[in-house]
């Protein structure tokens, strides 16, 4: 006999956010777990792929937008090349990512958002990367002095760092592509 | 043959050699690669994690700059980035408008991306690329490592085989060597978390040098600036993590080619590596 799970409102509304989101087709996943057998991370997370589209399914917001998963997905994107059905954890990622930033849900001890954004800022205002910089930022933001400090001597002899930031003109279009794109995402 | 060259940030940074090896081995075979002019950062994973109209904006405002003319690709990531933009744009209308309103110009998605792999060993081939080969690489045992980002998903990348993807084999045999086949071409070595969470970034491109080494190869040959640094940077670190000793050179595809079209050393920047290549390179 078949049962019919009725969701509540606020759970279905958080379904049709992701799905609006990110179009990863989750109503399709069927549970099968291909996705999971895949996936580099999954043995590590502290919820795997298939089940991650389920909660979102059930409307789990608290969950789903609170997972280190989110945070240790590296868009690899072999779940949404076997799927059977077609659903793309990689998008549905994506979005959770935005979603978990906006409602404040970021599980604690993951650096991935930091980077994100002085990755970001550093593009936004030199237009190339500029790895000295984004590293000197982000290591002072994250306090970490110490990890890697063994990298440095090795990066600059054999011609891996640039010194100097790189110059890119076009600076304010730059800024106002930039301020657009955030404005037409109603992010930030 | 004449493609507009957009290099991306890590040519500039980390990957300088596969930037330096890759106009030396154009030049080498006649084909000609001028850089698109004023290009920026394709926002990476950065900006598909962070906001998607921006990811499609960069990679967008390139496109948009090269006027229609085939663009042509190094890294795997911006690979990545500026196909799913093409991808994205050219089949919904409404995205269209938005980027064009972002990058304040109409860009319908459809500039044709290669990578320099596909422009090697389809656009050129194999056989005329033999035909330019000075000094085969015979003896040398290759393992082609492919990254998750040119082949993956393959219905924007559209590279080749998803699973089992060939052109940089066909490429490496074409030099005289033996690609041999092993089951990790396309596994994930972590890519971006490198500064992030570098556990992540270790077991996974652990298990990529164990299986390499596994299969009898005496190198790595890689497509992409992120994947390179992992296994070549982080293998010493690997090694004493794991208790293990790999001792395998990390090359791009465009240094493995170079050395067949009897390019120097130092014009391919092979002393960028950090495990170095020298005993092997002197054994060929
Ligand atoms: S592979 Fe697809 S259908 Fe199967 S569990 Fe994963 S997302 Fe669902
Ligand atoms: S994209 Fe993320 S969830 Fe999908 S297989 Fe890769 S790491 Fe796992």
């Amino acid at each position: 006999m078949s049962k019919t799970v009725q969701l509540a409102d606020a759970a279905a509304d958080f379904v049709a956010e992701v799905e609006h989101a990110s179009a990863a087709n989750l109503a399709a996943c069927l549970q099968c777990a291909k996705c999971t057998s895949g996936c580099p991370v999954a043995a590590r997370g502290d919820v795997k792929p298939h089940v991650l589209v389920r909660l979102v399914q059930l409307g789990q917001r608290d969950a789903v937008l609170g997972c280190r998963t989110i945070w240790e997905c590296t868009s690899c994107q072999t779940c949404a090349t076997r799927c059977p059905q077609g659903v793309s954890i990689a998008a549905m990622n994506d979005a959770l990512r935005q979603m978990s930033r906006a409602a404040g849900k970021v599980v604690a001890g993951t650096r991935v958002p930091l980077f994100n954004d002085i990755f970001l800022r550093t593009v936004r205002r030199l237009g190339r990367m500029y790895e000295v910089g984004l590293m000197t930022s982000f290591k002072l933001r994250t306090r970490d002095f110490f990890s890697d400090t063994d990298k440095v001597p090795t990066m600059l002899k054999k011609g891996k760092l640039s010194i100097l930031p790189p110059r890119v003109a076009g600076k304010g279009e730059r800024k106002q592509l930039f301020d657009r794109a955030r404005r037409a995402g109603g992010a930030k | 043959m004449s493609y507009v060259f957009y290099p991306g940030c890590s040519l500039e940074g980390t990957a300088r050699d596969f930037h330096l090896s890759t106009m030396a081995v154009a030049k080498a075979l006649g084909l000609e690669l001028p850089e698109l002019p004023g290009w920026i950062c394709c926002g990476s994973t950065a900006a598909h994690q962070s906001d998607p109209l921006l990811a499609l904006a960069l990679p967008a405002k390139n496109l948009a700059a090269a006027n229609g003319e085939t663009v042509a690709v190094c890294c795997a990531a911006c690979y990545s980035r500026l196909k799913a933009a093409n991808h994205e744009i050219a089949r919904d209308a409404k995205v269209r408008r938005q980027v064009s309103d972002i990058i304040g110009a109409d860009y319908d998605g459809r500039t044709p991306v290669r990578h320099l792999l596909e422009i090697l060993a389809r656009d050129i081939g194999p056989e005329k690329i033999a035909e330019h080969v000075k000094r085969p690489l015979a003896g040398l045992r290759a393992v082609c490592y492919y990254g998750c980002l040119l082949s993956r998903p393959p219905e924007v990348t559209n590279f080749d085989d998803a699973e089992n993807p060939t052109l940089m084999d066909t490429l490496v045999a074409a030099c005289g060597a033996e690609a041999v086949d092993w089951p990790h071409k396309t596994e994930c070595c972590g890519a971006s978390y490198s500064i992030t969470d570098v556990g992540i970034v270790q077991s996974l491109t652990h298990e990529i040098l164990a299986m390499a080494k596994a299969a009898g190869a005496d190198c790595i040959v890689t497509a992409c600036p992120l994947c390179q640094l992992n296994l070549d940077m982080r293998q010493k670190e690997i090694e004493a993590k794991f208790g293990e000793s790999y001792g395998l050179p990390v090359f791009y595809f465009t240094q493995v080619l170079g050395l067949a079209l009897g390019l120097e050393p130092k014009a391919l920047g092979l002393s960028s590596l950090v495990v170095d290549p020298m005993a092997l390179v002197s054994r060929i």
